[in-house]
């Protein structure tokens, strides 16, 4: 270990780096996009890298704990921690971002030289994201949701001359700010009730439940219950989505992708981290409240989608059901981690993928995105009707595809912990969801001579689109190389 | 050689062949789909030939750990019931692409779709992992789906839309089931879950758990079937598909869920099978009488045969939950004549939307005298779905009834009221549309092609050669079912009757009905 003590933070250094070089070249090289894309482009695979470089050093020298530093009792903790959980965190951020990255080149073209702004967002949001999987400390999991989530309040509101922008990121920025606030006070309270804010090491969270009784209860689940809603409303699990949907609307379409996915993978990976790393021995306390928000979660984000004529609210509303599947993983406890980690690897890329696809139809910087407007796409160009079927299918839960994977892993993990009725309705809803689904396949390959001139697809947005696709399709029928991976994946 | 492995994955390679096709070569897709849809039948056929009667019960099993701790495996085998199965399925697609000659909006699309569909109805048929079969089971339904809305007649989005709805609400059960039953098959091995279906054969399940089961499991069958009252979705989807859509999901698709009931029902639950099983017949026959009813009625020639599937696959349910062995024979082999009978019967239908693209009886009228060819091929269809002896409807339906008779003799005899009814439906239809005057609207109209004749004589040929000589369906079929009924024996005090007399004159039980039934 001693050879990289620098490891554990590399996919956040790498990633900062990456974006002060991205606004160092934009300054010197103004309007040559040509110089500074590739940096960034370049930031977020050489960090995929640094991922898989952690997840080699784990397997083989062991997972550890870092930069705890002397002092006052609660700062003698460490900060950072390197274990399979970040390392997985770190290669699926850092491929899905390269995947988001590609995805807004013609977002980029669009917005000129404010494009190095936007790329040196990306770049620390996703920094940020990171941070909130691989911290054993309560305090650095909100300085990475901060960090992220005020990155992409200001690209939700990017292109600002598009109507629906400004509402976006005002809704984003006073509803997110509120949920950051809501979280930080619940870290305080649990600091109240267990005197730490570090979920391993010396005097940890851990340590307290296994050695201690917990003298004041309330405080102890009002903490519990404000860090849980706070996340959940990153996350948007219902009854905390209502931002979802106007915010995915208004947002430019070429960065969507990766607000959505981002958010998912970071926040249920601090999630699984706080609920099932340090508060897994209070499970019986949390897990109930957890099951009846992943049931709302999955019916009002069905039942909604059904209803929406724009496939951006539709894929928000879709997400909040998601978010749904996501949360039955946690409620079954530690065995769920792998369904819970196939489902979010798989998801991140079937999202950025499935925005990417609007994004091309409706316009990279568009906003609003009837799903009217994807008529006759099989003859427009029938390879992105074809990829955008796959991903829909696999978002569906239609087997072959790895959302079907996803959701058996976690049905099956939420039905051993004896929540049978979220399995009933967890199947309900995806039957449901169904519909809508495929009424975007359909309409894909409905005739309509109105709409005959063929859609161009920028070399960039279309490999994006093609990862996303064969991401869905191959994690379908072959699961197991991914299974092993996700497997091993565990918190420390 | 895994040759199980090597028939699904054919068709869907061919799939991938089809769609690499050159876009400017358009009129190399039809020869190539047909080229490549017959491959899977071929391997079906080897199958035929080297399945053992005298050997173990599955055969040519293969194995493959997909997940060792949710226990899921790429697990597949042929017993004398998916024998038939797979047969029949490779059969009937290159029969139902070859009757596509007609399809000329986005063929390459259409033959795509088909041959994917025929990979994933041959997974349902083989798979034993109970993951891996609800996999192929509910994806069958997006190449359906695509088929009927894009390819299907007028109210096309309806249908499909309620095909989908129905089926996969029955599924969602069906996947509870199964996790269900999973996790409880996984206790008795120690790893997280098991969908074996070895493994879950070596469950033991409580009575209470059997009934739920066996409802979520039946719930999902039943909607495929359909059994009555599930059956609203068929008339539409049959209607509306195009003809090789048509065909498969009559002659393929419904049988997946007889199939299921067959095979994971009964082995699975055989206390709530025993329970329950008056309950499906009554539905069975119900079905029965209500489908032959409705199809009487109906004004459109494409609906009155869909209606009639509804009263055939009652027969199959029927001969299912009398649960005796001639009855389980009896269904098995009506499964096959079924697809048979009534693709044939979907298959003339479509020759002659073909010609006039009108479906209503009334359009019709001495057709006979136009296409005197057509007409003796629909006669013979006809006469066939209606069970006319010497012919395959024959065997499977008095199977049924004579077996049925022995556990539900009241039953037995409603249900035969139900093949009296399928004459007048069969006959009058054919009356109205083949004889009397000339109707103008069909004036002139030309007789079947060499094309279209070569399409139909598989079928006729297999309809009579079953008809008449259905020994080595039958021998293969006997021991599948009745290692069925010895399981429910086994673990319920339920006993099979079953014919000693005739075992005690020395006459084996099936040869004496078929006998009977052609004096």
């Amino acid at each position: 270990m001693q050879s990289a003590a620098w490891l554990p933070v590399a996919f956040e250094v790498t990633l900062l780096g990456g974006a002060l070089a991205v606004l160092l070249v934009a300054v010197v090289a103004e309007r040559n996009r040509s110089l500074w894309g590739p940096v960034a482009g370049l930031a977020f695979a050489v960090a995929a890298v640094m991922g898989l470089w952690q997840w080699v050093e784990v397997e083989s020298g062991g997972a550890g704990l870092f930069f705890s530093s002397d002092g006052l009792a609660f700062t003698r903790s460490p900060m950072v921690v390197m274990d399979s959980f970040s390392a997985l965190a770190a290669m699926i951020l850092g491929s899905v971002g390269f995947v988001a990255f590609l995805a807004s080149w013609d977002l980029q073209v669009k917005l000129g030289k404010r494009a190095a702004e936007f790329s040196a967002l990306l770049l620390l949001a996703v920094a940020g994201l990171h941070m909130m999987a691989a911290t054993p400390n309560l305090v650095v999991i909100f300085i990475g949701l901060e960090t992220a989530s005020i990155a992409f309040y200001v690209i939700a509101g990017f292109t600002r001359k598009v109507r629906g922008s400004d509402e976006s990121a005002l809704k984003y920025f006073l509803l997110g700010s509120l949920a950051s606030s809501l979280f930080l006070y619940g870290v305080a309270l649990t600091f109240a009730a267990t005197g730490s804010l570090t979920i391993y090491g010396g005097n940890s969270i851990r340590d307290f439940f296994s050695s201690q009784v917990v003298t004041e209860p309330g405080i102890l689940l009002a903490g519990l219950a404000l860090m849980l809603v706070g996340l959940m409303f990153k996350v948007s699990a219902a009854p905390f989505h209502q931002w979802a949907p106007d915010v995915y609307q208004g947002a430019p379409s070429a960065a969507v992708g990766m607000m959505a996915a981002g958010v998912k993978v970071a926040g249920f990976a601090a999630l699984a981290r706080i609920f099932l790393g340090g508060m897994i021995s209070q499970i019986d306390s949390w897990a109930p409240v957890v099951a009846v928000i992943a049931a709302i979660s999955m019916v009002l984000g069905t039942v909604m989608a059904l209803v929406q004529d724009d496939i951006k609210r539709m894929l928000a509303y879709s997400g909040v059901a998601h978010a749904g599947y996501l949360l039955t993983t946690i409620v079954a406890g530690v065995p769920g981690l792998e369904a819970m980690w196939f489902y979010l690897a798989t998801y991140a890329f079937m999202i950025v993928g499935a925005f990417a696809v609007v994004s091309v139809v409706g316009g990279p910087g568009a906003a609003a995105t009837p799903i009217a407007s994807f008529k006759n796409l099989a003859s427009r160009s029938p390879e992105t009707a074809w990829l955008m079927a796959i991903i829909m299918l696999g978002m569906s839960g239609m087997p072959f595809f790895a959302g079907f994977v996803g959701k058996v892993l976690a049905f099956v993990t939420v039905g051993e912990a004896g929540y049978l009725w979220l399995v009933v309705i967890g199947t309900l809803t995806t039957v449901v969801g169904l519909v809508f689904y495929l009424r975007v396949v359909a309409t894909m390959f409905a005739k309509d001579d109105d709409v005959q001139e063929p859609l161009v697809v920028s070399v960039n947005t279309r490999f994006a689109v093609i990862i996303a696709a064969v991401v869905t399709f191959v994690f379908g029928v072959v699961p197991w190389p991914l299974l092993d991976v996700v497997r091993s994946a565990l918190p420390l | 050689m895994p040759y199980l492995t090597l028939l699904i994955a054919l068709p869907f390679i061919g799939a991938a062949v089809v769609a690499l096709l050159p876009r400017s070569r358009p009129e190399t897709v039809f020869p190539v789909a047909l080229g490549v849809s017959v491959a899977p039948l071929a391997v079906s056929i080897y199958l035929l030939a080297e399945y053992q009667i005298d050997e173990s019960l599955f055969q040519f099993f293969e194995y493959f750990v997909i997940s060792e701790r949710f226990g899921v495996a790429w697990e597949l085998a042929v017993d004398g019931i998916s024998l038939f199965m797979i047969l029949l399925t490779t059969l009937l697609f290159p029969i139902a692409i070859a009757a596509s000659r007609s399809v000329s909006d986005r063929l390459k699309t259409y033959m795509v779709l088909m041959l994917i569909l025929e990979g994933a109805v041959l997974g349902v048929f083989l798979a034993l992992d109970l993951i891996v079969f609800f996999a192929f089971f509910e994806i069958v339904l997006i190449p359906m789906y695509l088929l009927i809305s894009m390819w299907g007649s007028d109210r096309r989005a309806y249908a499909a839309l309620k095909f989908v709805l129905f089926t996969a609400v029955g599924s969602a059960f069906l996947l509870v089931g199964i996790i269900v039953l999973g996790v409880m098959a996984g206790d008795t091995v120690g790893t997280l879950s098991s969908f074996d279906w070895r493994v879950m054969l070596g469950t033991d399940i409580s009575d209470t758990a059997q009934l739920w089961l066996f409802i979520a499991f039946g719930l999902a069958f039943a909607i495929k079937v359909p059994l009555f009252p599930f059956h609203t979705w068929l008339p539409d989807a049959h209607t509306e598909a195009p003809t090789a859509g048509s065909v498969i999901l009559a002659g393929v698709l419904l049988k997946m869920g007889t199939y299921g009931l067959l095979r994971f029902n009964l082995t699975l639950f055989p206390d709530a099978s025993v329970d329950l099983a008056p309950i499906l017949a009554v539905l069975g026959v119900i079905g029965i009488i209500y489908g032959a009813a409705a199809a009487i009625v109906q004004p459109d020639i494409k609906r009155l045969v869909a209606y009639s599937s509804v009263s055939h696959m009652g027969f199959i349910v029927l001969g299912t939950f009398a649960l005796t062995s001639q009855a389980l024979q009896g269904s098995v082999f009506q499964m096959i004549s079924h697809g048979l009978t009534t693709g044939a019967l979907f298959l003339l239908i479509g020759m002659i939307y073909d010609r006039t693209h009108t479906r209503a009886i009334a359009d019709y009228g001495g057709l006979a005298k136009v296409m005197p060819v057509y007409a003796g091929i629909f006669l013979f269809s006809a006469f066939a779905s209606a069970g006319l002896p010497a012919l395959s409807g024959f065997v499977g339906e008095f199977t049924i009834l004579v077996g049925s008779y022995l556990t539900l003799p009241v039953l037995s005899i409603i249900a035969g009221a139900g093949v009296i009814l399928a004459a007048v439906y069969l006959l009058w239809a054919y009356e109205r549309v083949f004889t009397g005057p000339v109707n103008p609207k069909v004036e002139g109209l030309r007789d079947l092609g060499f094309r279209e004749i070569a399409i139909m004589v598989p079928l006729v040929v297999l309809i009579i050669g079953l008809g008449i000589y259905p020994k080595p369906a039958m021998d293969r079929i006997q021991p599948a079912v009745e290692s069925i009924l010895d399981r429910i024996e086994a673990t319920t005090d339920y006993e099979v009757p079953d014919f000693g007399r005739f075992d005690d004159i020395g006459h084996d039980a099936e040869s004496g009905h078929q006998e009977g039934g052609e004096g």
